[in-house]
């Protein structure tokens, strides 16, 4: 059985190959030449979700069987038509059995139940109460991570930037923030627990009430389902950074850290990953095979995933892809450059 | 009717297929764009934003007016006459 990494670049999708080993790679590509690839997603009836978008002519979602020949989905998601709000970008696809989710700038969540073939707005989410202090971060005014906690489909976690974490407890009806303790990084003045500007969101899958989040202001982990945060840097050279990611074989948490929000580079020009063995109460750098020093690139938030058994993939600003398949041990890096990679999807973990 | 050749931008080919050129029967060009949305649906939102407008980086030029420029789109057409969708270039 193969591997393939599916990367999303400012042009175009790549799909990186492997054997079972993961340790000799091809590409190919690019697919969408010339559109920004923003998320890849598995449908669950056999064929591929892929989100594209453009500074002319806007974001679409497209469905393939062999992620070679695809086809616009004409009832993607969408704003309705005569409203203010403008869908400039498909963030990310999720799935949970029979559902999927879609996180999208201008921030909002949809909901399929027809393997991506039609899409409702999340109204519960999308009209919440808060919304008319949600400010947009310099990434946009997205909602770009969606987890569906697998014991329990009713719970689901949503990442907005620079807004927050919400969980539904009801399928998503109904939503609260999830906030507690976190640093605001912007003033919602007129609301609590609005204004924290989360990168990224990962479930913890030995324990759904543990998540651990890389915010703009730090990295922080919740024992409750993300009724309460405290923060967990203990090693990292700088709290800053985009993704994070959990090996689920290994139960090693990944991140790449960066130096301060002014500059979100790698502290020094030293890129490296760090990793924690014990749920984040200490980091260390992962291993060996990182690049030399003065290597000023970094890793987006929608671009680092892991196959669940110790393969992590991440893709740079620079356009280099690094690869492990032992938990973080060694790294490699595929001769390729390609454009900026927004996301790296594993398809098939 | 009159016979309008469309042209489309490379980016967009993909919808037609991989051509970036295709012919429509219309009377008005209102009518040529009304028809090529209902032959090619998935070009709306490429064309169009969710208020009903071009999208600001999009032009669209009947024969060489930008049909920003007119009045109507309700004006009638002939055969030969071009519809072109043109990315504007914007940006550095």
């Amino acid at each position: 059985m193969g591997m393939t990494v599916a990367v999303g670049t400012e042009k175009g999708a790549y799909l990186a190959r492997s054997d079972e080993a993961r340790s000799e790679w091809e590409l190919e590509g690019p697919l969408f030449k010339g559109w920004k690839v923003t998320a890849f997603e598995e449908a669950g009836d056999g064929t591929y979700l892929l989100a594209t978008g453009s500074n002319w002519f806007g974001a679409a979602l497209h469905r393939s069987a062999d992620l070679q020949e695809w086809t616009q989905i004409a009832d993607g998601p969408a704003w309705p038509a005569g409203g203010e709000r403008k869908l400039t970008q498909i963030w990310t696809l999720t799935r949970a059995g029979d559902h999927l989710y879609a996180g999208v700038d201008e921030a909002g969540l949809f909901h399929s139940t027809d393997h991506g073939q039609s899409w409702q707005p999340v109204d519960g989410l999308n009209e919440h109460h808060t919304r008319s202090a949600w400010e947009p971060g310099l990434g946009g005014l997205t909602a770009h991570r969606v987890i569906v906690d697998r014991e329990n489909p009713d719970r689901i976690w949503v990442a907005i930037s620079a807004v927050g974490v919400f969980r539904s407890d009801d399928g998503g009806a109904t939503w609260n923030p999830k906030n507690q303790g976190m640093p605001a990084a912007v003033d919602a003045q007129e609301f609590d627990n609005i204004g924290h500007c989360v990168h990224g969101l990962v479930q913890d899958p030995a324990d759904p009430d543990r998540l651990y989040r890389q915010e703009h202001l730090g990295v922080f982990r919740t024992d409750d389902g993300g009724d309460n945060w405290e923060r967990i840097e203990d090693g990292l050279p700088a709290g800053f950074g985009f993704p994070i990611v959990l090996d689920r074989e290994s139960g090693r948490l990944f991140v790449v850290p960066l130096e301060s929000d002014e500059n979100r580079l790698p502290v020094d020009g030293n890129f490296r990953v760090y990793r924690s063995d014990n749920g984040g109460d200490s980091w260390s750098i992962s291993g060996t095979g990182f690049p030399a020093p003065a290597t000023f690139t970094a890793v987006l938030r929608g671009a680092m995933d892991t196959d669940q058994r110790g393969g992590i993939y991440l893709g740079t600003t620079a356009g280099k892809i690094m690869t492990t398949a032992d938990a973080g041990e060694t790294w490699s890096t595929p001769p390729w450059t390609l454009p900026r990679i927004l996301s790296v999807r594993v398809l098939g973990a | 009717m009159a016979t309008v050749q469309v042209r489309l931008p490379g980016l967009l080919a993909q919808i037609l297929g991989g051509s970036k050129q295709i012919e429509v029967q219309a009377d008005t060009l209102q009518g040529a764009l009304d028809r090529l949305l209902v032959d090619y649906p998935a070009l709306k939102v490429h064309l169009y934003d969710e208020s009903g407008q071009l999208r600001p980086h999009v032009n669209l030029f009947y024969n060489d007016t930008n049909s920003r420029w007119l009045s109507s789109l309700e004006v009638p057409v002939h055969d030969g006459d071009t519809v072109t969708v043109m990315q504007a270039v914007s940006g550095g």
